[in-house]
Parts: structure tokens; sequence; C-alpha cells
């Protein structure tokens, strides 16, 4: 599999199969196995499984497997009365393996081809190596992945460049008013830092505010990306829905569809949009219902600089 | 020139965090609505409220507002008073109401003028 190209907004589901395709099955795996010796008894696999609550023993001479013993042959062996008898001539003796340097992608198509909770891993020795389960799996997905969203998320924070020119990405949630207005005031402070002139950062800043409290009272919630050039300040919202159903309305004073909760909060004027694009040098909206909105909006900085 | 901080006096007022820049104070704009705010085009002015929240310290730094000054006596939370002292921007609290809130501030400023 060829490398997948780094992670952004546009490929993160490509990062997932990266992910299953770049780990190996070593990485996964239980290396730590409790196994059971061929010429053991079946009485010896039953106490080893109850004693480690487990449903399953390889079975080895040395590091060599011979297959496995599950609790359904420990039934099969009572029924019949063999528990004193060898594991081996219990167990079950064909057993499908996976090799430790396979990538995790064939595991996970080993479990939803055959009914089984294990497979036991073989290095290239054929020895046996460890033993994979589901839920090694899963607790090593979630893993990655939270360290990916960590890594993606330090990634949209940071600055890309020291000076006045940055591009920056922030998330909003729905209701979240201890955060929203973060970005703003960020972008704000960076433009002041610069020695931008007040009115147009004032501009900025108001465009920015409207459209990033929009995104927190109105959407499920989004992103907001500011592109910060010495001519001008780019700012792209694009939310993730509900959509707004008439936008001609929405862009009239007074128009909202806040209810009274939002409101005694100090917002749902109907004046969010018109304000933003009154500031505005460039401004363009695109919404659909069911999908989202997305909002442009241009402040340029040429002239008073 | 009249500072924030001389303008607790006639509010009866608490400078809960104090102005960092030393702005004298221009104008006055009362409102519980951010968007009233957004709209108003001059700098440098008091802001009058009754939302004791953080968005109103945002909305007053957006603006370029010198200070917030909370009225009713309504208790910031600790979130507002900890974003208002790192943007600079100075918050008072008054027990008066809104209105008397406006005439003590409008005699205040106009006592300025009348007296260069």
């Amino acid at each position: 599999m060829n490398r997948l190209p780094d992670l952004t907004p546009e490929n993160s589901p490509l990062s997932l199969v990266e992910l299953i395709y770049s780990t190996r099955i070593r990485e996964v795996m239980t290396s730590e196995v409790i196994t059971i010796d061929r010429h053991d008894t079946m009485r010896t696999a039953q106490e080893r499984m109850r004693d480690n609550g487990i449903t399953g023993l390889p079975v080895v001479e040395g590091k060599r497997l011979f297959g496995i013993v599950s609790i359904h042959d420990l039934i099969s062996a009572m029924q019949i009365e063999q528990l004193d008898s060898a594991v081996e001539r219990m167990m079950t003796s064909r057993v499908i393996t996976l090799e430790a340097e396979m990538p995790l992608s064939m595991a996970i198509s080993y479990f939803s081809k055959y009914p089984y909770g294990r497979f036991p891993v073989l290095n290239a020795r054929q020895e046996l190596a460890g033993i994979i389960t589901v839920r090694d799996i899963n607790v090593t997905l979630i893993n990655r992945l939270l360290q990916e969203v960590s890594r993606f998320e330090s990634l949209m924070e940071a600055d890309i460049t020291p000076g006045l020119e940055m591009t920056r990405v922030f998330h909003t949630r729905r209701h979240d008013f201890e955060h929203g207005g973060h970005a703003s005031t960020t972008i704000k402070k960076h433009l002041s830092e610069h020695h931008v002139d007040r009115h147009l950062i004032k501009k900025v800043a108001i465009a920015s505010y409207e459209l990033e409290m929009n995104q927190v009272v109105h959407s499920i919630g989004g992103t907001i990306s500011y592109r910060i050039s010495p001519d001008k300040v780019e700012i792209l919202v694009q939310d993730r829905g509900p959509g707004i159903e008439d936008v001609e309305a929405a862009l009239t004073e007074g128009f909202t569809t806040a209810d009274d909760w939002i409101k005694s909060l100090g917002f749902g004027a109907g004046l969010g949009l018109p304000n933003a694009k009154r500031v505005s040098d460039e401004f363009y909206i695109h919404s659909k219902l069911g999908v989202g909105t997305t909002v442009k909006a241009v402040i340029n900085l040429g002239e008073k600089r | 020139m009249i500072t924030i901080e001389a303008l607790t006096v006639p509010l009866q007022g608490k400078l809960l965090v104090a102005d960092t820049i030393g702005r004298p104070v221009q104008a006055v704009v009362a409102s519980d609505l951010m968007s009233d705010v957004l709209v108003v085009t001059r700098e440098d002015f008091l802001l009058v409220t009754s939302l004791a929240s953080d968005q109103m310290i945002r909305t007053a730094d957006l603006v370029g507002a010198a200070g917030v000054v909370l009225v009713n006596g309504k208790k910031p939370p600790a979130s507002a008073l900890k974003l208002a002292g790192d943007l600079g921007i100075a918050l008072i609290v008054t027990p008066l109401p809104k209105y008397e809130a406006c005439l003590a501030l409008g005699s205040a400023l106009a006592g300025r003028e009348s007296t260069p």
C-alpha cells in the first residue's frame, strides 16, 4: 500500500484506511499468551481457563503451535468424560493463524470472515508470538484515533507563519457559549499585534464574531477559518447543518429564528448576518437545508494600512 | 478627561477589573443585545448592561469598548472576570438599576464637559 498524503479534513476517512494498513498485527496483539502444553490434560486446560478467566488456550510444545483448545472443546470432553485425556486429542487442530508482520486490516477481515473470537499470531519462524482479539483491535484503534484527533486539533490551532499572514481554523460547537467568540477574539488580537488599522480590525471583529456566534446559536457546529494576507482578511465559515430555509429573509434586519433562551443571552436579534454583511467588502452565502451553510466574508486591508 | 476608575464614584460601584490602559471614557452605550453593541461605530465607550456573561465581555472587546458596567449589582461569573482581565476590559459592578446608572454616567460626563 502506498503511503497516503498527510491528514487533512478532505481525506480523514483515508487516514483511517492508512491506519489499518500501516499498523502491524504485532503492534496490536497480546504477546504474553497463556498457553497449554499439548501433553497436558483437558482438566488442566479447564483449570487454566477458569483461573485466568479466558475462553481459549493455544496448545503448544515449546513455541510451536499445535492447535487451540476452546470452551467448546472442553464441553465436548466433559460430555464424553475425557477430562483426563491429553489436550492434543481433544483440541481443534486446524487453526487459522495470522502473522505478526501482516497489516491490521488482515486481522479485521479474518474476524468478519471466520466465526472466531481470537486468532493465534505466528512470527516469521512460525512460532507462537501472540494472540489477537477483537478487543485488542478496538482498544488500539480508539487510542490511535484519539492521537490522530489531538494531532489534528493542534495542527489546526497552530499558527502557520509568525507574521501578519496567517491561515487558521477554529471549531465551534452548538450552544457552546463558553468558547463561542474565542476565534474572533484571537484574530482581533493577532491583527492588533500586527498594527492593522483599528477601524479595519473592528470590521473584521464584527463580521467574524457575528458569523461565529451564528454558528454557535443556530448550527450543529462547524469551522471558522481565516486567511490573512497583507491586503485582506478572508473569513470562511462552514457548518454541518441544519441549513437556512430562507437566506433572503435571514439577511433581513430583525428576522430571527432564535428562541427565548438564546435571546435572554443577548443573541438572536436578527442582526447577525446583516451586520456581518454590512462591514464586509465581499460577502457570499450559500445554504442548503439538511446540509449546512457556508459564508465567506472578505475585509480588505489594502487602503488603510 | 474622565477615567473609568473615577466613574465608580457616581456609580457607587466597585471596580472588579481595572482598566489596564487608562483610556478616557468618550461615550456610554446601554444595551443587553450583542448585535446592538456591535453596530456602535465609536470606540472607548462604556457598555452599561445587565447581562453578566462572558459574551458581553467579548463583545465589548471586539468593538473596542473601554469597559463594562454591570447594573443591579449583578455578580459576574468567575470566567467573565478572568476574560475581562485577559482582554484588558475594565469591569465595574454597580447596585444602581440601568436607568439610574445611565443618569449617573450622563451627569458625570456632562460635568466633565462643562469644567474642562
